[in-house]
């Protein structure tokens, strides 16, 4: 690890060493820091699962009540002696609460997903206030939270106590901060951008998705057991909606993704709260007054404080990254060919050259009365180029969807080299070996070409999910070298480190293409890969497709003919839902049946 | 070309940043009925959909009866007089056939009355209680033109009205088409069908890739086998 | 076993509870249908209809004043938040919508509770209301009752609005595709702020009409704000008639679980809709596929 990368927490370091010393000054007391301290443990936490995995759950309050209520119990209840084990069971008890509540949230996106943390925090409030409370004191929360012994020190109230909020923050800061940059991180925020591709990619979404939930549960029972310590007393509006509600508009106000943001939030909310509340006429206003900004923040899509400072840092540095890069130029792409092997593969290959590759029987797709696709059987030679064409409505990409799993038949079964791979869903089939580049670009728009790239190698690197924390998600070699060569292949070596939202349309369509051939895949399914390239890009991506074909099969759905006729070997036509033909491009363009079907003559010769 | 009811001129469409149509220029003259003709991804619906304003050009100018209507709002545009009958036909699930009708003509200045719209589609007066959900493909792009109709809408653009519809109900909609041109409504049609669409159509267009590739008769098109080929079929 | 009698008077109060329930809930969902937009500042509208009847209701005494006042109050709540900052997030990500209509929720309640103080307020039952009234053995409070059946006017009043309007129309269309409707010649960007100013007197109602019988203080709207939430999960993510019978269900499941025993009564609401949401993720009359 290089020492560069180091320096937030070297600037962290720095700042809770002084911060006792220096912020007394200016209205902030021990207590106040610890409290700030404690706000900032959930946030690293929420951070994780908010700034990181997009996921916003009104629910740590729960997590936070849980983990502080059963430390607290233990303690005070002279069940465990020693607070350092009863921080460790509240932090476990929390996460299992985490797993239990994220089992049944992170089936549900978007504000669904609110809505149910929501009403979880919500429930457990309630358990906590009435039928739980012969154990947790109810409205009077439990007082007589003793204080940690380490060694012969005893960590008394002021600076000892927080010392130990300092040096948990930092631990939890370093594991955070090591989480957000290893591959597991790079799957959170790849499911943040977009959760279909990660999924089609590779990665088993729920799993990140549970994982980073009950992450963030961990952090909110720690922190949760800490405040009983802090105060001597756990209060019960640790459990309180107020309490989700304040973590959010700390995050927003400290600046969201950024880990340290919502510390720097709890820091402005808690000292204003702290210092304004003595004064009249403003005592009442400061709520107020941050519910303004925060609302401000939001619709001006501000990155709040930390957000702004890191920006200030790195902006200078990525804009003259990207004025270094060399406009593409218009007149056709530059196209090294000749795409090396890549060193991941999927498992699943061909075991006798006359075994079909990809086979489809007796593949049907009905939606109510409509008949999509209906009883098409056809079957691909490894190493083919195998074209699927039709007018419009014939069938071709719910085809598509059901070869690549994307969507489930109604009846027959795909199989891959002999392994019938119906019902496995698309992640898993992706982990067999067969990859799909979209028809509509389904890219990860903030992630950089590399980065979009990597996430489908550390797919086939890593297995559907693993939980590799620790290390760095650009230290597995022969990930990087798929990368390199991946991205070489689809000529976007030079534009590597540029965020994808800037590169021109044809660059991104070649990017589509990257992303299916670095999942290592053995079978490509092609979803018209030339669609609204300029001639000179048509051009080159037909040679690029050439490419990539040697070493894999590929199957393509293209309407530019020309294309199909040079590409492909075999072309099977489908119209409306069923096969009309199968055979070579000469052999497809004598039918008389396909030319009719293209023109719409059919409905003339059929008997009215 | 004072005539033209609806003038499109050197537009450029994007979906996000892919470039859709290259300058296509086209005119549709009052009562005429227009075709406009090509393979999946040419750009027909696109075309449609940037005259209706749901997706604004780039560069170009498109105007109705001499008055501009690039960059308008589609609400504002259908109060012109232009109504675009999509390809997925979106009619409204969860209302009842009447009440889909009854939606189209609210904003109408000079809406048919029901009874009107039901003697030109009988088979929708029978259907009037049920949900569009209920539907045939059939009757819901009889109903889906029907919204247009009893909107009296001055210029029908029809996407591709025949596509996933068995041969007799195609025969029913082509003779519906013919009647509405013959009243003298002005139509676009985007159709892949292209037996049925010359069958009906004044003028065609033919679109390649994003770029007015031919323009010209349907008997002019029907008797150039080589150029049908190349540009519609396989 | 409780008795009869309490299990008869629970099942009252559940009626009451879920009218109300239904009522804000509605809100909720035509907002959720038609803009996409889960409204955070629900609970906080409801809050503040709540002190519309109060400052009305202190300064005339007419309760049908204040509901008249409060309504047209409402309203224009509801018109400038759709104007000022609602309109300008259709287009951003629901986790945003969240963020701002929570922020905005925040504006409200701290703005009450800077100009009215945090103290709880009463407002007076209107003297048609006073009393209790008799019901075969069991005895009622007589605005309780009388609230039943106002509210029930209401919910009708909102099906009218929604089943027999134009404008009722149009937002039943919009639900389902908004942009067709456009097409259509509509312009849809009116009728989403019907829509929004709908749902926030319907929100306001209830705080209005509820006033006299809840302790009118800034925070009474947050937990109205969740068990609303839960309704519309029970009911089915955008669908009004899953929003008054998830209403009546919910109000049933939190009063009959207090008659065997109180301290169960909200964590049984919650615990129905993990069930359901197990069972039967898309609610009661949910499609399939909404998220």
């Amino acid at each position: 690890m290089k020492l560069g990368r180091l320096v937030p927490e070297a600037v962290l370091t720095a700042v809770l060493l002084a911060a006792p010393f220096v912020l007394v000054h200016v209205g902030f007391s021990y207590d106040l820091l610890e409290r700030i301290l404690d706000w900032g443990l959930i946030g690293l936490g929420f951070d994780l699962l908010f700034g990181a995995a997009g996921l916003l759950s009104f629910g740590q309050a729960a997590f936070y009540g849980t983990g502080g209520f059963v430390a607290a119990w233990l303690l005070v209840g002279h069940h465990l002696a020693s607070v350092w084990l009863a921080l460790a069971a509240g932090t476990l008890a929390a996460g299992l609460v985490g797993l239990g509540v994220g089992a049944l949230a992170v089936r549900r996106i978007g504000i669904y997903f609110t809505m149910i943390t929501l009403a979880f925090c919500e429930m457990g409030f309630f358990l906590e206030n009435s039928p739980l409370s012969a154990y947790t004191g109810g409205e009077n929360g439990l007082p007589g939270v003793p204080v940690p012994q380490l060694g012969p020190w005893r960590l008394t109230s002021g600076l000892p106590i927080y010392w130990l909020l300092a040096v948990l923050f930092l631990a939890g800061f370093v594991l955070a901060r090591r989480i957000r940059h290893s591959p597991f991180g790079a799957v959170l925020a790849a499911i943040k951008g977009n959760a279909a591709r990660a999924g089609q990619a590779g990665h088993s979404v729920p799993g990140y998705k549970l994982a980073v939930f009950v992450i963030a549960a961990l952090y909110a029972g720690l922190a949760g057991g800490l405040l009983g310590v802090i105060q001597s007393y756990m209060p019960p509006d640790a459990f309180s909606l107020d309490t989700s509600g304040q973590l959010v508009v700390q995050t927003i106000i400290g600046g969201v993704g950024t880990l340290i943001g919502p510390m720097v939030g709890a820091t402005v909310w808690l000292w204003l709260r702290d210092n304004l509340q003595m004064i009249p006429h403003v005592g009442a206003l400061w709520k107020l007054i941050l519910g303004l900004i925060f609302v401000v923040l939001v619709v001006a899509l501000k990155r709040g404080i930390a957000g702004e400072l890191r920006h200030l840092f790195t902006h200078r540095r990525r804009a003259a990254a990207e004025a270094g890069v060399p406009e593409e130029s218009t007149d056709g792409a530059p196209m090294p060919l000749a795409a090396p092997d890549l060193p991941l593969r999927a498992p699943l290959v061909a075991t006798r050259a006359d075994a079909p590759a990809l086979r489809a029987i007796g593949v049907s797709k009905f939606y109510g009365g409509l008949h999509a696709v209906e009883d098409v059987s056809f079957q691909v030679r490894p190493g083919a180029i195998h074209a699927v064409i039709g007018p419009n409505g014939a069938g071709k990409s719910t085809l598509f969807k059901m070869l690549s799993e994307e969507i489930a038949p109604t009846a027959g079964r795909v199989e891959l080299f002999g392994r019938p791979i119906t019902g496995l869903g698309v992640t898993r089939a992706t982990q067999l070996g067969i990859g799909k580049s979209n028809q509509l670009n389904q890219l990860f728009l903030d992630l950089s070409v590399t980065e979009n790239i990597r996430l489908a190698a550390l797919a086939r690197a890593r297995g559907r999910f693993r939980t590799d924390l620790w290390r760095g998600a650009d230290s597995i070699p022969a990930v990087e070298r798929q990368v390199a060569l991946a991205t070489a292949t689809v000529g976007l070596t030079h534009r590597a480190a540029v965020p994808v939202q800037v590169l021109p349309y044809g660059e991104k369509r070649r990017l589509e293409i990257g992303i299916a051939l670095a999942t290592g895949a053995n079978v490509l399914l092609l979803d018209e890969p030339l669609a609204g390239m300029s001639p000179a890009e048509r051009v080159a991506t037909r040679a690029l497709v050439r490419e990539i074909a040697r070493g894999r099969t590929v199957l393509i759905v293209e309407h530019d003919m020309d294309a199909i006729f040079e590409l492909a070997e075999c072309i099977t036509v489908l119209y409306e839902g069923r096969k009309l033909a199968e055979g070579t491009p000469e052999e497809i363009q004598r039918n008389q049946a396909v030319q009719d079907a293209y023109l719409g003559g059919l409905h003339e010769h059929e008997p009215a | 070309m004072s005539t033209s009811l609806l003038e499109v001129e050197a537009i450029n469409s994007f979906y996000g940043d892919s470039h859709i149509l290259f300058d296509v220029s086209l005119t549709v003259g009052r009562n005429e009925v227009v075709a406009l003709l090509g393979r999946n991804g040419a750009g027909k619906t696109t075309t449609l959909r940037s005259i209706m304003g749901l997706v604004t050009p780039r560069s170009g100018s498109i105007r109705l009866d001499g008055r501009a209507i690039s960059g308008l709002p589609p609400f504002e545009i259908a109060r012109l007089g232009l109504q675009l009958v999509p390809e997925e036909r979106a009619i409204f699930g969860q209302l009842t056939v009447e009440e889909n009708l009854r939606l189209a003509a609210l904003t109408a200045p000079q809406a048919w009355t029901l009874d009107r719209i039901y003697e030109f589609f009988p088979r929708l007066r029978e259907r009037r209680r049920s949900g569009g959900r209920q539907l045939s493909g059939g009757e819901q792009q009889m109903l889906a033109i029907a919204r247009a109709l009893i909107r009296d809408a001055q210029v029908i653009l029809l996407d591709e009205p025949f596509e996933g519809l068995a041969p007799l109900i195609v025969r029913d909609l082509v003779r519906i088409s013919r009647d509405l041109a013959a009243q003298g409504r002005t139509i676009l049609v985007v159709e892949q069908n292209v037996v049925a669409a010359l069958s009906f159509a004044d003028r065609v267009y033919v679109l390649n890739n994003g770029h007015v590739a031919w323009e010209g008769t349907p008997a002019a098109l029907r008797g150039d086998p080589a150029l049908m080929k190349a540009h519609l079929g396989v | 076993m409780p008795s009869t009698a309490l299990l008869l008077s629970q099942a009252f109060n559940g009626l009451a509870l879920g009218t109300l329930l239904a009522l804000v809930a509605s809100g909720l969902t035509i907002i959720l249908g038609t803009l996409g937009v889960l409204n955070f500042a629900h609970g906080a509208l409801f809050m503040l209809g709540a002190y519309a009847m109060y400052v009305v209701m202190a300064h005339t005494g007419s309760w049908l004043l204040g509901l008249l006042a409060g309504g047209v109050f409402m309203l224009v709540v509801g018109v400038a938040l759709e104007r000022v900052l609602v309109r300008l997030f259709y287009q951003r990500p629901h986790e945003d919508q969240i963020l701002v209509t929570f922020g905005a929720g925040i504006v409200i309640v701290e703005a009450v509770r800077a100009y009215f103080g945090g103290n709880t307020k009463s407002v007076p039952t209107p003297s048609w209301g006073q009393g209790i009234v008799r019901l075969g053995f069991l005895f009622y409070p007589t605005y309780r009752l009388e609230l039943i059946g106002i509210v029930a006017a209401l919910l009708f009043a909102l099906y009218l609005v929604l089943y027999r309007t134009s404008i009722g129309l149009v937002v039943r269309a919009g639900i389902e595709d908004a942009r067709m409707v456009g097409v259509l010649g509509i312009n849809v960007r009116r009728a989403f702020l019907a829509v929004f100013a709908l749902g926030v007197l319907a929100a306001g109602a209830a705080g209005m009409l509820y006033a006299p019988i809840v302790s009118v203080q800034p925070d009474m709207g947050g937990s109205f704000l969740v068990e609303a939430f839960v309704v519309i999960v029970i009911g089915g993510l955008g669908s009004y008639p899953g929003a008054v019978v998830g209403g009546l269900i919910a109000g049933e499941i939190v009063s009959l679980t207090s008659a065997f025993n109180t301290a169960y009564s909200e964590v049984m609401l919650y615990a129905v809709m993990a069930l359901l949401l197990v069972l039967r993720p898309q609610g009661l009359f949910g499609s399939e596929g909404r998220v």
